[in-house]
């Protein structure tokens, strides 16, 4: 679904030239999630960006369903750290706003997916009036309305409390076994990586290329964070982590 | 439910609201409070110029703004229309093109400058070359507040358009937004709060260059509006008086209709504030 071969990334021209991103080849088969965990400011946002087609890669190749990224993708839905919801707009407006967009509404609405997600009830609230862990829903509604088959998101549930995280995160599971998107997730948090992620794909410090996958074929069930096999793999990943490269 | 029917059961709602009418007694004092400063003001002053009243008293001033009642209107008729019109040929021209400039940084690049040259620059300034431009009817008048406060409205929307924050722009982007969905869905409702604001500077900016508009110029042959009224009555202050109140009255009819507009078009700004 996602390929990614020998994709960098650099900031400026020239002799000012800033890599963040460098040869990372990468594959993500359909239905399939992976994330990518690294230090702050290594570049692993930068490369999702990519993916989403909001930057253009300086060389190599990335593509989306056979068809390379030159732009953002009715398909793909990205979701940002702070849900990026646009406070002017309700929660309904917030959640139809890509199908607004995409000039699909009002034959499609997000109507549905608020229900799913519990938040009928507050549709015509405005961001400020809700609590994180409602506004992160949002962000997961609107990106969910189009029906994407693949799913980014970048740091999604950075900075809620670890009781909401997780209940976020369970939702999220179950979304995913419903709807059957692809997703990566980019994320500095060890567990959420390891709860989440199929396949986690370890990143040095920038510029980001890939340290070490470490794979998690236990993940996919809610009592997965309870099991020794999830603490195995976050203690592989920490080691991962603070490995000198 | 209809828009219409919307609208109608929102402006109920907000009658209805308590809040609406402490607003209104908050007002109600701050006027009496102002009118007994005025008074004591006037009583010092008429004390120390030797019974002179160069400060009339507000019941004098209030009285005459009632004998005068259908001239003075008429003036304020006229300064109102003027100012309102300048107002929104500014508005219309300054917003658009601040947003823009603000946006658009190769633009930004090229404009900036002239508007840093031009902007400093008291438009009054130009006063001479816009009466041989215009004439000397209303015209004219309407083009010195609309000139002064587009500059005004235009640095202030370029502002608020550089403040965007990045992750909203970037947020409708990554749904494949048009350059025309990124200003719509964006730029245009970030940015009108702080418009909002601008415009009620403009109001008291727009008033003084209106008055000075107005009393330029003595062979007019449309002359009126309060700024004339004010100056032919230089020497008579009970009704010079009854001309600033009137004065007074029309920025206060426009920040009051200023302060609707932001209820109505930034409703968001309203919401989720904790008590203070």
């Amino acid at each position: 679904m996602i390929e990614l071969r020998d994709v960098v990334v650099d900031y400026g021209r020239g002799a000012r030239a800033v890599r963040a991103v460098d040869r990372i080849s990468l594959d993500v088969a359909r239905g399939q999630s992976v994330a990518l965990i690294g230090p702050s400011g290594c570049g692993k946002s930068t490369l999702l960006f990519a993916v989403a087609g909001l930057l253009r890669a300086s060389s190599g190749e990335i593509r989306i369903a056979g068809e390379p990224v030159e732009g953002p993708r009715r398909d793909t839905a990205l979701i940002l750290q702070n849900a990026g919801l646009l406070p002017w707009k309700t929660v309904w407006q917030n959640a139809n706003l890509s199908l607004v967009l995409g000039k699909e509404y009002p034959k499609v609405t997000a109507d549905a997916v608020l229900g799913e997600l519990g938040l009928s009830d507050v549709r015509n609230r405005y961001p400020a009036e809700l609590s994180e862990g409602m506004k992160r829903r949002v962000g997961i509604a609107r990106a969910l309305s189009t029906s994407p088959h693949v799913m980014l998101m970048d740091e999604p549930l950075a900075s809620l409390d670890t009781l909401t995280k997780e209940r976020i995160q369970d939702l999220f599971l179950k979304l995913w076994a419903r709807h059957a998107f692809s997703f990566v997730l980019v994320t500095h948090d060890i567990e959420e990586a390891a709860f989440l992620g199929q396949r986690v794909v370890v990143l040095s410090p920038r510029p980001a290329w890939i340290k070490a996958v470490v794979d998690n074929p236990g993940m996919g069930n809610l009592d997965y964070r309870t099991s020794p096999e999830f603490r195995d793999v976050v203690v592989r990943l920490r080691r991962e982590l603070e490995r000198e490269a | 439910m209809s828009r219409a029917k919307r609208a109608g059961r929102w402006l109920v709602e907000r009658v209805e609201d308590r809040g609406v009418w402490r607003r209104i007694a908050i007002y109600a004092a701050s006027i009496a409070l102002l009118l007994l400063f005025w008074e004591v003001a006037s009583v010092i002053i008429r004390a120390l110029k030797e019974g002179r009243e160069y400060l009339p008293n507000p019941v004098v001033a209030i009285r005459e703004m009632v004998r005068l009642g259908p001239f003075l209107f008429r003036n304020f008729w006229i300064s109102a229309w003027r100012l309102v019109l300048a107002i929104l040929l500014a508005f219309a021209a300054g917003y658009p093109l601040g947003l823009l400039i603000g946006h658009e940084r190769k633009l930004d690049e090229l404009v900036s400058p002239i508007i840093y040259i031009i902007y400093p620059i008291p438009q009054v300034a130009f006063i001479l070359i816009l009466f041989l431009i215009f004439g000397m009817g209303h015209p004219v008048k309407v083009a010195i507040v609309a000139i002064a406060l587009f500059f005004q409205l235009l640095v202030s929307a370029r502002g608020a358009a550089k403040q965007i924050s990045l992750e909203h722009v970037t947020s409708v982007l990554s749904s494949g937004a048009s350059r025309w969905q990124v200003y719509r869905h964006v730029i245009l409702p970030a940015t009108l709060p702080s418009i909002l604001t601008s415009l009620r500077v403009s109001v008291g900016l727009g008033m003084a260059f209106l008055y000075i508009a107005e009393t330029t110029g003595s062979f007019d042959p449309e002359r009126g509006g309060l700024g004339v009224f004010i100056y032919n009555n230089m020497y008579s202050t009970g009704q010079a008086f009854a001309g600033i109140l009137a004065m007074a009255l029309l920025g206060f009819c426009l920040y009051i209709v200023i302060d609707v507009i932001e209820r109505v078009v930034c409703r968001w700004t309203y919401v989720g504030r904790r008590p203070s």
